[in-house]
Parts: structure tokens; C-alpha cells; sequence
């Protein structure tokens, strides 16, 4: 017979301390949720902080980019973004090249990660051959290094992101604060 | 004929009902309903129906092999005792248990359930934002997630005022009903504090009389050693002389008065 001794505080709990247990639960995500949130609505981007991929030597796999995507602040070249294909779901980040700006303020640009010999006209759609506005995530304002590293880890072995979130959720509905 | 009848009612065993499966002791008074017998005719099918009906309202009890109660009520407490928080639920655990269960008053649980509605409001925000942006992407639904956002973060600074300052550190608030049913009913507080990487537990018991709303309280500070042995196992016999000691002072002056 399992002798489930953890779980002996829980058995003595009754029905409103269960409920508080859960709401714990629930609450530290909401936190981390509503964090998140709340980085987007002051950042403007959807997105406000990536983990890089490759332009190395300015940045390196793993590195956290902090973005923001302001109306106001017009791209210039030499800024590095972070753009989504359409069709693709993972952002690119790379620098802007060129830039062709209209009177009204409408932009077509062309990028080029800092580690490749050619642009990225490449990547792109077929028959697309500059980004627009619309197609930006957010321009990169800081960063912290490494610590993305986790985050990598975490996506290319899902089974290691359940075993860690799930030991987590458990550790904090069993523990009593 | 009418001896027969007799003999065949009592003769069904003694105690325990013969349920489905494992023994219970459900009903013991009047559980002494038999296999029914089949040679002893109507008269005797009045007074069966009348024993087996407990048997009847006793449900049939699990096998024995699955049996895992999930309710530990009994279980002598034990814990971790170097875990601080640990120890400290544990003994405002017990005392909660005296007081309702010794001494018979009716908990109320306003206190906590005013942290509880907090904290779910908090969270139907937090769950509201979620499913804004998941239907309406991203630049759309930018003024709700503001809102949403600023609104959980209100909730928590309600929160967080309300543990500090409307619960303190009150566990329990319990009621005694007046025998007479006139006088509103007396207040029972309690609380407690262990201070970090520290032994010394101070419980304190407070006293709100319904009728002239005047309050007492009383309180000791024991070290932790003295309740716990050493495998971390709560020994209630040092701890509950503890809780009558410091309910009977209370009591005893309100009688005085």
C-alpha cells in the first residue's frame, strides 16, 4: 500500500482551505499572467521579450531581448528588430538595411542578420521582396544575457517543460504557506 | 407456532449488519436483522422489515483492498520539525480543533471567507484578460487587457491590506451560542505568531462577550519543544492542558463578573 505521507497535510485540509490551495495555484500564475499582460500594454509589442536565436556577434543563442513597439518611434537603419513572416510563426530577429519611406510615413524595409553573407530576401514570403510595418514585433531596447538558455532547453524537450511545470503545480497545491 | 415466529426474529446474529461485502458497524442498536428465513411465514415480515431498515440506510461498505480513506482526522499529527510554517499550522491546527471540538462553539467563517472572494475575484480578472486576447489578438484588445491588468493588481493590494490589517493573524473566530437563545452569542478569537527560525510559539486567545462587548484576551508563549517529540509527531496530551488553561482563565473571569 502507498504510504502517500505528503500528501498528509492536504487530507486534513478541510473544503475552504482546499478551495485556498487551488486559488494559490491560481493565483501565482495569474501573477506571472497579468505581468506579462501588462508588458505588452506598456511596450506595445506583442511580444515584449524574446529569446534570440542567431545574430551573433552582437547577440548570442540564448540571450533575452527586451522589445518595444511604439507608433512614435520611426525604424531606422541599423536598429535591429524583431519581425514575423507571414506563414511563419517563429520572429526573426535581424538588423534593418534599406528603408523606403513614403510622405505619409509608410515604410518598406529590407533586413540582414549581422552572422549571414546575403539578406534575408530569402526568408521571406514568395514574391515579397521588402517588410512593412505591419510585420513588426517590436525593436530591441535591451537585453540580459543567457538566461534565454532555459527557454530553449524547454521547447526543444516538451517533455522537460511538463515534468518542471508539473512538479511545480504540484509542490505549490500540496505545500501550505 | 407464535414461539417459532419469536425465536426466528431475534435469531438473525448478534450486531453488525450482513451487508454486501466488508463488516460495518452501521446501525448497532437494532442491526439484528438475519438472513430471512423463509419458513417462518408473514408474521414475522413486519418486525424483519422493521430491523433490516437500518441495514438499508447503511450503504454497502468498499472491499477492503481499495479501502483509502482519504480523511486522517485521527492520525497523530507529524510534520517536518524543522519546517517552520510546517510546525505553526500544525499547533493553530490543533488548537482550532480544541476549541470546536472540546468545547463545542460554532466557527464562523467570515474572516476567511472574505480573503477567499478576494482572491477569486482576482483571478476571474486575470482569467478574463486571458480569454480578451486569446479571442480578439493583440493591438484590439489592448484597452481590456489595461483594465484587467490594473484591476488585478487593485485586488491585490486589497489583498494584501486585508490579511494585514482586518485578519491580522486570527485563525479561528468562533461562536458561543447562548444557552437561553436572548443574549447575542460571545466571540472566541484566536491567534498566533511563530517568528521565523524561532521556538517560541505565542498563542493568543481573545474574548468578546455578546452582551456587554467588552474583550479580554489571554496568551502563552511556549517553546515548540514542548509540544512536539522528537520524530516531529504533535503530542496533544502536553498541548491540550495548554488550550483548557488559557480558555478556562478567560472563562472563569467572565463568570466572576
Amino acid at each position: 500500500m502507498l504510504s502517500l505521507d505528503f500528501l498528509d497535510d492536504v487530507r486534513r485540509m478541510n473544503k475552504r482551505q482546499l478551495y485556498y490551495q487551488v486559488l494559490n495555484f491560481g493565483m501565482i500564475v495569474s501573477s506571472a499572467l497579468m505581468i506579462w499582460k501588462g508588458l505588452m500594454v506598456i511596450t506595445g509589442s506583442e511580444s515584449p521579450i524574446v529569446v534570440v536565436l542567431s545574430m551573433e556577434p552582437a547577440f548570442h543563442r540564448g540571450d533575452l531581448l527586451f522589445l518595444t513597439n511604439r507608433v512614435e518611434d520611426p525604424i531606422r537603419v541599423g536598429e535591429i528588430v524583431v519581425f514575423r513572416i507571414e506563414g511563419r510563426e517563429i520572429p526573426i530577429v535581424h538588423r534593418v538595411l534599406k528603408i523606403h519611406e513614403k510622405q505619409n510615413g509608410h515604410i518598406k524595409f529590407l533586413t540582414k542578420g549581422d552572422n549571414n553573407a546575403v539578406d534575408d530576401r530569402g526568408l521571406y514570403k514568395q514574391g515579397q521582396h521588402w517588410l512593412e510595418k505591419k510585420d513588426v514585433v517590436g525593436r530591441a531596447r535591451g537585453f540580459v544575457p543567457y538566461i534565454g538558455i532555459v527557454t530553449i532547453l524547454m521547447n526543444d524537450y516538451p517533455k522537460f517543460k511538463y515534468a518542471v511545470l508539473f512538479l511545480l503545480g504540484l509542490f505549490v497545491l500540496v505545500h501550505r504557506e | 407456532m407464535a414461539a417459532a415466529a419469536v425465536q426466528g426474529g431475534r435469531s438473525g446474529g448478534s450486531g453488525g449488519c450482513s451487508g454486501a461485502g466488508g463488516a460495518s458497524n452501521c446501525g448497532t442498536g437494532s442491526g439484528r436483522s438475519g438472513l430471512l428465513d423463509k419458513r417462518q411465514g408473514l408474521t414475522v415480515l413486519p418486525r424483519l422489515i422493521v430491523n433490516s431498515w437500518p441495514q438499508v440506510i447503511c450503504p454497502p461498505q468498499p472491499p477492503k483492498v481499495l479501502e483509502l480513506q482519504w480523511k486522517i482526522d485521527d492520525k497523530p499529527v507529524k510534520i517536518d520539525k524543522w519546517d517552520g510554517s510546517a510546525v505553526k499550522n500544525s499547533l493553530d491546527d490543533s488548537a482550532k480543533k480544541v476549541l470546536l471540538e472540546k468545547y463545542k462553539y460554532v466557527e464562523n467563517f467570515g474572516l476567511i471567507d472574505g480573503r477567499l472572494t478576494i482572491c477569486t475575484i482576482s483571478c476571474f480578472f486575470a482569467i478574463v484578460a486571458l480569454i480578451w486576447d486569446y479571442m480578439h489578438p493583440f493591438p484590439e484588445s489592448k484597452p481590456v487587457l489595461a483594465l484587467c491588468v490594473i484591476s488585478y493588481f487593485v485586488m491585490m493590494g486589497i489583498l494584501t491590506i486585508y490579511t494585514s490589517y482586518k485578519e491580522k493573524s486570527i485563525f479561528l473566530v468562533a461562536h458561543r451560542k447562548d444557552p437561553t437563545g436572548m443574549d447575542p452569542d460571545d466571540i472566541w478569537q484566536l491567534s498566533s505568531s511563530l517568528k521565523r527560525f524561532d521556538d517560541k510559539y505565542t498563542l493568543k486567545l481573545t474574548f468578546i462577550s455578546g452582551r456587554t462587548k467588552q474583550q479580554r484576551e489571554a496568551e502563552f508563549t511556549k517553546s515548540i519543544a514542548k509540544f512536539f517529540d522528537h520524530s516531529g509527531t504533535l503530542v496533544m496530551d502536553a498541548y491540550e492542558p495548554e488550550i483548557s488553561r488559557l480558555h478556562d482563565s478567560l472563562a472563569i473571569e467572565r463568570k466572576i463578573k
